[in-house]
């Protein structure tokens, strides 16, 4: 039986290993922020970190994470105040706001492999994440915004 | 009423009996209610609070909370709504909080309907909740005045605090409700007729781009979503996506594999009889990777039923065929005699084009918790466009299974956020399924549709077919007929609906006299605001698309295809007369006749859609005598407006002026979407690049001018107009639902393609505040881009493709049709 460490908690899960990772965290551990939109790993909406990774929980069956650290939205930051989640609130980026947690967590995951991205970089960096709103402008900008001040967090 | 302010009514009794008197008597303001909700509520409420109205309740904090009865699905209305009363109410901004009533036959008595839809909200809520934001404010002075020992002429309202200009002094908002039991009575309407609203210069928080107060939420996993709901003794069901579309019939099931499954409960067959549902079979079980499992290990026979061998090619042709029977016909615009003014043109356009299916695809899925509470009473849970039509439907349903009266059945709906709308979230097949899989199992019941089931059962827009015939003399148009066949939607939406009128509610009359309905919402648009002497539109409905392929409406509704082929064909008829296509539209833009627009909202059924909006949108129960007070309609200053908002977007991108790379051009087009009499007027500008080699194409940037008359909040609409132009673009380049045999092709993202990163173009915004009556942002831009980008496809490469979405081998081949 899997014990899971998802965002600096142990948790015990008793689903089958075959479980995607996704309905473990959403419906048995209840950290909802974690959304589900499509099963394929298409959309993006279940974007979690796995040892600072982001993958996409509905494609990770809850046997194969192992010792793997999981962090989900909900633990990015615990007051809420990433970078990537202020630049999100500055510049007003949801809308519906279904499918931010995966785009914050794949935004969070591509600064922290890429620190200063350029614009194509975070475009094609964000393309696997799907939003109906279309809210792909702001994101982009939100990227950018994250950026700068995580630099400017790095530079003191 | 002030003997039931006496007597300490409920809020919901006292708000019943306002809505009771609002027929012609008085709106009291200011009881001291206690809040439904049981007992926890009324302890929390044990001071006094203050309800002016249905709109908000301020507590003795001042802590001012709006009862936002829209769905919030991306556009933030609830910040929109609580700028506006909160504006005219003059409390801080700090003080404000948001929740959403509970949808029940009590509050639906209070409330009115509960429905978000055609961007209507800031269109029809705007005058009304900016008179009770200003009662409230009046009520609060004249206490606080009071208290101050002053003279009311002295006082005023502040920012939560009323002043006495003569001696300095102020008193809170939430002291003047600690101090005294406010018991203000408004006469209805004429106090509220004549209540004097802020001008536009006073407004100090509409027009803010003050930050959405729903965003916060929806960037740290806390935002509640229908699907994040839990209940005790929960259980999960996944559907089986059915056989087709509609009216498939299940023949048996065999869950001998499911039963394998740890976890499983049963298989349900989903009672069909009210034509929801149609050959739904629920897999339940205590987690929802197991109802899924199970859902896959289910052997269903099925009858596939009436459609069973139904293909989006047969539905084509058969509208090819209805559009030659003109005496089936019904007229939705009949100016002067196009059969005379056609044949005697200088020259005629003749085009016939079509649109595809697409579906909203919301990035969540539907899904639902319902629960069969011990005291008889059924709740829903769920993000929905309507927790009124959601309440009537299961209401209807449960009484149909259940054999009960529909009066007998306490239904309620519990509203959360929605993850995405777009016209899709007004069916309620799977509230009613979950609820008879509660009545099964007897444990509540939380159903999710996986993508690929939501993809089988989705709600498309119907395919349609257009034939244009016009006729120009000399350099102008002078004629223009355009027959459209397609499914109506409107007779489907009736079913479960509670109306005194039955179905005929979303029918409006044939205008050429014959008996004939005609159904506004799959026809608007064609209804354009060009000045011509002669303009007719007529339509057919194929009953049999309306059923098989389940049609709805999509964001935009008939707009989204209409405005394609209307502005499309228009170009057509610019470069057939030899003329620029901005100077051709400008010409026709120019407010004569019925199009000068219509000074208010209260005008004659039959003259206009507005009539029926008011009567389906109202957040207020509508007086039957239709005394409320009109509030300027958005037609006013009609197409001279729409004429406004083509100069600047043509300007802006610099069309005739500009530059531009080999096989790369600019089109225009405008809109007035959403109805003809609730219009938001709209021009975009695409600049388009073609690979002459692949027909393959990008948008590089779109210039598009809105005059939303005010913007009630500029940062929003600038999201809106960008959200819903890329809607749009999405539409044109790669949103593509088919259907073979009875049923949807498409089952997840890699084969139905919405537009991601990749493809997001470039964008100009210019806000048009004309300073009327503000209207709603959320929709219209969507429907310029289609056409936008296929009239700059043609004047990039020649390539005129009368079929949406474009794709790179239909742009190929038109440039093969090419003239030389």
């Amino acid at each position: 039986m899997p014990t899971l460490k998802i965002n600096g908690q142990s948790f015990f899960s008793d689903s089958p290993s075959d479980t995607p990772l996704l309905w473990v965290i959403r419906e048995e551990l209840r950290l909802t922020g974690t959304r589900f939109g499509c099963g394929l790993g298409l959309c993006g909406s279940c974007t979690v970190h796995l040892n600072g990774q982001a993958v996409r929980s509905c494609m990770v069956k809850v046997g194969e994470v192992g010792d793997a650290v999981i962090t989900t939205i909900e633990g990015l930051d615990p007051a809420g105040s990433h970078p990537v989640q202020k630049a999100w609130i500055d510049l007003q980026v949801p809308q519906c706001g279904y499918c931010q947690s995966g785009q914050i967590m794949q935004a969070a995951a591509l600064l922290a492999a890429n620190p200063e991205p350029t614009d194509r970089q975070i475009v094609e960096g964000m393309n696997g994440n799907l939003c109906r709103c279309a809210t792909y402008p702001r994101i982009v900008g939100a990227v950018r915004k994250a950026a700068t001040l995580m630099k400017e967090i790095r530079n003191g | 009423m002030a003997k039931t302010a006496e007597q300490g009514v409920t809020r919901r009794e006292f708000l019943v009996r306002s809505t009771v008197l609002a027929g012609g008597a008085f709106l009291s303001i200011g009881v001291g209610p206690r809040l439904p909700g049981g007992k926890e509520a009324e302890a929390a409420m044990a001071v006094t609070g203050y309800t002016p109205s249905i709109w908000f309740t301020m507590t003795p904090d001042g802590t001012t909370t709006m009862h936002i009865v829209k769905a919030e699905m991306g556009q933030h209305i609830g910040t929109a709504f609580a700028q506006i009363i909160a504006d005219e109410l003059e409390v801080p901004w700090d003080k404000v909080r948001l929740d959403t009533p509970l949808e029940s036959v009590e509050n639906f008595g209070v409330y009115g309907l509960a429905y978000t839809v055609n961007s209507g909200s800031v269109t029809t809520e705007f005058d009304r909740i900016s008179r009770a934001g200003a009662l409230g404010r009046i009520a609060l002075t004249e206490a606080g005045c009071k208290l101050l020992g002053a003279k009311l002429a002295n006082c005023h309202a502040d920012q939560g605090r009323v002043i006495d200009q003569a001696s300095g002094r102020s008193i809170g908002y939430g002291e003047i409700l600690q101090k005294v039991k406010l018991e203000r009575k408004f006469s209805y309407p004429d106090d509220f007729r004549q209540v004097k609203l802020k001008q536009r210069s006073q407004y100090r928080l509409i027009g803010k781009s003050l930050p959405a107060l729903d965003i916060p939420m929806k960037t740290n996993g806390q935002a509640k979503y229908g699907m994040d709901v839990f209940l005790p003794g929960m259980a999960y069901g996944s559907l089986v996506p059915p056989r087709t579309r509609y009216a498939s019939k299940v023949r048996s099931i065999d869950d001998s594999d499911a039963r394998k499954i740890p976890g499983f409960l049963k298989a349900v067959k989903i009672d069909d009889s009210m034509g929801k549902c149609t050959g739904w079979v629920v897999a339940l079980a205590e987690t929802f990777p197991a109802a899924v499992k199970a859902a896959k290990a289910l052997r269903i026979e099925a009858d596939p039923g009436p459609y069973g061998e139904l293909s989006l090619s047969d539905i084509m042709e058969e509208f090819s065929s209805i559009a030659d029977q003109p005496e089936k016909s019904a007229a939705w615009v009949l100016e002067g005699d196009v059969d005379k003014a056609i044949p005697g043109a200088d020259r005629t356009v003749s085009a016939e084009y079509t649109t595809d299916m697409v579906c909203h695809a919301t990035m969540e899925p539907f899904n639902c918790v319902v629960q069969h509470g011990s005291d008889d009473s059924w709740h829903v849970h769920i993000g929905t466009q309507s927790t009124s039509f959601a309440r009537m439907t299961l209401t209807a349903y449960l009484s149909k299974v259940l054999g009960r009266k529909p009066e007998d059945l306490k239904v309620f709906v519990h509203q959360y956020i929605l993850g995405g709308g777009f016209g899709g979230k007004q069916d309620y097949d799977d509230i009613l399924a979950a609820a008879y899989c509660v009545k099964e199992l007897g444990r509540p019941v939380k159903l999710i549709q996986t993508r690929e089931s939501q993809f089988a059962t989705s709600f498309p827009r119907t395919p349609t077919f257009h034939r244009l015939k016009a006729g120009i003399r000399g350099d102008r148009l002078d004629a223009m007929n355009h027959d459209i066949v397609c499914g109506w939607m409107g007779p489907r939406f009736a079913v479960g609906k509670q109306f005194d009128n039955g179905t005929d509610w979303l029918q409006l009359d044939s205008v050429d006299g014959k008996k004939a309905d005609i159904d506004q919402w799959s026809i608007g648009g064609s209804d354009h605001w060009y000045h011509l002497p002669n303009h007719r539109v007529r339509a057919w409905n194929s009953d049999r698309t309306t059923w098989a392929v389940q049609a709805s409406a999509l964001r935009t509704v008939s707009n989204s295809y209409n405005m394609f082929v209307v502005e499309s064909f228009i170009d057509e008829c610019a470069h057939a007369a030899g003329r620029d296509p901005l100077e051709f539209r400008l010409a026709m833009l120019n407010g004569k006749g019925g199009n000068r627009g219509i000074p208010n909202s209260g005008y004659a059924p039959g003259t206009g859609s507005d009539y029926y909006m008011d009567q389906l949108w109202i957040s207020l129960p509508w007086p039957q005598d239709k005394t409320w007070i009109p509030y300027e309609s958005g037609t006013v200053g009609g197409a001279l407006r729409l004429a406004n908002c083509l100069r600047v977007a043509a300007g802006k991108a610099g069309w005739g002026a500009r530059s531009l790379p080999p096989n790369t051009a600019l089109g225009l087009a405008v809109s007035s979407a959403e109805e003809r009499q609730s219009p938001t007027w709209v021009a975009g500008v695409a600049e388009v690049a073609v690979d002459p080699a692949t027909g393959r194409y990008r948008v590089n940037k779109l210039t598009i001018a809105m005059d939303m008359g005010i913007a009630i909040n500029p940062d929003n609409v600038r999201a809106q107009i960008m959200g819903s132009a890329l809607w749009g673009t999405s539409q044109v380049m790669s949103e593509r639902l088919t259907y073979r045999n009875g049923a949807i092709e498409q089952t997840n993202f890699h084969e139905y393609l919405p537009i991601r990163q990749v493809d997001v173009p470039e964008f100009d915004i210019e806000l048009i505040e004309s300073g009327r009556h503000p209207v709603g942002v959320g929709e219209p831009a969507s429907t310029v881009v289609a056409p936008a980008v296929a009239n700059a496809i043609f004047n990039a490469v020649g390539a005129r493709v009368r079929h949406m979405p474009i794709t790179p081998q239909a742009v190929l081949e038109a440039m093969k049709g090419r003239k030389a």
